[in-house]
């Protein structure tokens, strides 16, 4: 176990493309790291120059305190689970749990005891002598889990491990992770695209973009306090509502309907943010401001889709709310994210970080 | 794989269709085939004029021959020489590819040119090449002080047809293990380096053991090769000699039918070569058809 340091990492492909922009990254011992972002955004990037896979054009990367910018991917004392779990496909799961630790020299009976312990945590050790091919999706996924945990590293990097797998037993596994990740204490970190994996996992989550740290902190905190319109956009399903606003003397316009007042933000072209299921819809067949076009049941809520002053907006409300073509916004101004409309940076105010530590 | 089906209304037509195909098998394989097992059970005088059926007579005499178990023998060493050393050099070659220059096509391309040269052309370029009296690699043998001559010496001899036969065969074994390698995926070598394996280690244990559906393909097709494809190396180089060193089952057939004109005996031969082909044949089908996937 140890704690992993990056100091303005950047990589920079032979052919110009810098991949990753500099980024600065604190893991504490034991912490649990999700990076993500969309594709190209660097994360996978990053997690390979932890693992010795690329190298690191700049910047420095210490695993426990020490500099690994020139150790081998072995001597890194780090453990990968590969999205497509890159089992060894002609070696029985006994063979490819013990590989690492033979490769090592281990002791013969120390590597099996530690398979078994492995197979008994995992609940594999019915298949132990099967071929990777003789497993379902969900039990490969297990055996590339159990080649990392055997080997007791300093950290676990896991590469979007999940995304093989179909959504009933990506859930499951993603509970398994966590559980387990808890249980052994091991500094990891997690890449993935998807922000419901990302949320649930994380005890840091960090969102990057283009090669940079856009935002990282709890995962709660990011979802009500994010501090751009990316990372706004990007957490949560669905998606925070992004409108074109204008403020002047304080009041907040989206197009000639006002939405809030006072607010201690200058004058000018704003993005309002609105999360789905932060306000709600109220029929008024004669003057709401909300057009309906169509809904979505989800089973215990529903999505209202339609729009605002000729912008789409979501709602997301209880199925008991009753429904009309025309609506009326039912808001409190506290949760209205008000970012600048030309760089997408919240324009952090007094109050809203008032609202975010009686919320913590 | 899946299978084009196609329904024909005409009772005739899928037989007109298939009927050229046939033709040529039959005129050109089946037909000679049939002479060569007819032929194997006669013995006939060498202008023709008298036949005599002798039954396993010609069969008989081979197995006895000291010559033809010579041929047996000198055909195995040729066979595995030039298996090991094409496929071992094709393996080298294409590791480096992979390492160095993953998918470069101009290099894997110019790699590729020795297969397009005839056989008999290589035999002539690495007999001149080995030429114990204006060959170039010969005098560098003697400032070596290594006397080269594979006019008299049986070993030299079988050194030269090994390695012309070799170079034209790494191309095509190149191509093979160049896929093969290219169809590893790359994140198994990854997690075996973190897994703690060296380069060399990794190559033993993970990327050779997953060659092994190549490796054996290419096993088959080369000695298949060696067998009946270097005849024009072997005739183009030593003809088979000094004292039999070289003289392989295939050019046997040869010499024995058509410079010696012992038809009987040639048959015989050639009936019990086409056995040998028709087991690399089943091996083929049976273990690489249905192939190793994991």
């Amino acid at each position: 176990m140890a704690r992993i340091d990056l100091d303005s990492v950047r990589k920079i492909y032979p052919g110009g493309v810098e991949a990753v922009k500099g980024v600065d990254l604190p893991i504490e011992d034991g912490g649990f790291v999700v990076l993500v972002g969309p594709s190209g955004c660097g994360k996978s990037t990053l997690l390979r120059m932890i693992a010795g896979l690329e190298t690191i054009s700049d910047g420095e990367i210490r695993i426990g305190g020490r500099r690994v910018n020139d150790a081998e991917p072995a001597d890194r004392d780090i453990a990968m689970v590969f999205q497509n779990y890159a089992l060894y496909p002609h070696m029985s799961v006994r063979q490819n749990l013990s590989y690492g630790l033979r490769n090592r020299r281990m002791a013969r009976d120390e590597i099996a005891r530690r398979v078994e312990e492995t197979a008994r945590i995992l609940e594999i050790d019915a298949f132990l002598d099967r071929r990777p091919k003789a497993l379902s999706g969900g039990q490969r996924q297990r055996v590339a889990m159990g080649r990392a945990i055997v080997r007791e590293p300093a950290a676990f990097l896991f590469d979007e491990p999940l995304s093989n797998l179909d959504a009933k037993l990506r859930v499951q596994m993603r509970g398994e992770i966590k559980q387990l990740q808890r249980r052994l204490g091991t500094t990891s970190v997690y890449v993935t695209h998807d922000q419901l994996e990302a949320m649930t996992l994380a005890d840091t989550l960090v969102v990057l973009n283009g090669g940079r740290i856009e935002q990282a902190g709890r995962p709660l905190d990011l979802y009500r306090h994010p501090d751009t319109t990316f990372v706004a956009s990007f957490l949560g399903s669905p998606a925070m509502n992004l409108l074109s606003a204008r403020v002047s003397g304080g009041d907040l316009r989206v197009g000639s309907l006002p939405l809030a007042a006072r607010l201690p933000v200058p004058d000018g072209p704003v993005t309002a943010g609105l999360r789905p299921e932060a306000f709600r819809l109220l029929p008024d067949s004669t003057s709401g401001a909300f057009r309906l076009d169509y809904v979505e049941e989800l089973g215990s809520t529903r999505l209202l889709h339609g729009h605002l002053e000729g912008q789409r907006l979501v709602c997301q409300m209880g199925i008991e709310h009753p429904l009309a073509d025309r609506m009326t916004l039912d808001l409190d101004p506290e949760a209205l994210h008000v970012f600048d409309a030309e760089r997408g940076r919240r324009l952090d105010t007094a109050w809203q970080r008032a609202q975010i530590r009686s919320l913590a | 794989m899946q299978t084009k089906r196609t329904i024909f209304h005409n009772r005739w037509l899928p037989y007109l269709l298939l009927a050229p195909q046939l033709a040529i098998t039959v005129i050109f394989f089946l037909w000679p085939a049939a002479q060569a097992v007819r032929q194997s059970f006669l013995r006939e005088d060498a202008f023709g004029l008298k036949t005599e059926f002798v039954g396993l007579g010609n069969y008989l005499r081979l197995f006895s021959d000291p010559s033809y178990l010579n041929a047996f023998q000198v055909t195995a060493v040729f066979a595995v020489s030039v298996a090991a050393l094409s496929m071992g050099l094709a393996l080298l070659l294409a590791v480096a590819v992979d390492r160095v220059l993953r998918a470069n096509q101009s290099y894997t391309t110019l790699l590729v040119w020795p297969y397009a040269v005839a056989p008999a052309v290589a035999g002539v370029l690495w007999w001149f090449l080995f030429n114990p009296t204006i060959g170039i690699l010969p005098y560098a043998l003697e400032q070596l002080g290594y006397d080269w001559n594979h006019n008299l010496d049986g070993t030299d001899a079988m050194i030269l047809v090994v390695i012309a036969a070799s170079w034209k065969q790494i191309s095509y074994n190149f191509l093979f293990f160049v896929a093969g390698l290219q169809a590893i995926p790359q994140s198994l070598r990854e997690a075996a380096a973190i897994d703690g394996a060296g380069p060399v280690e990794r190559f033993f244990t993970v990327v050779f053991p997953l060659l092994s559906p190549t490796t054996f393909f290419l096993l088959v097709i080369n000695v298949t090769y060696t067998m009946f494809e270097t005849f024009a190396v072997i005739d183009a180089a030593t003809e088979g000699g000094p004292s039999q060193a070289t003289n392989i089952l295939v050019y046997k057939v040869y010499r024995d039918g058509f410079v010696s004109l012992n038809l009987g005996s040639s048959a015989a031969q050639s009936v019990i070569l086409m056995f040998i082909v028709i087991a690399l044949t089943f091996v083929q089908f049976r273990w690489i058809e249905r192939r190793v996937q994991y």
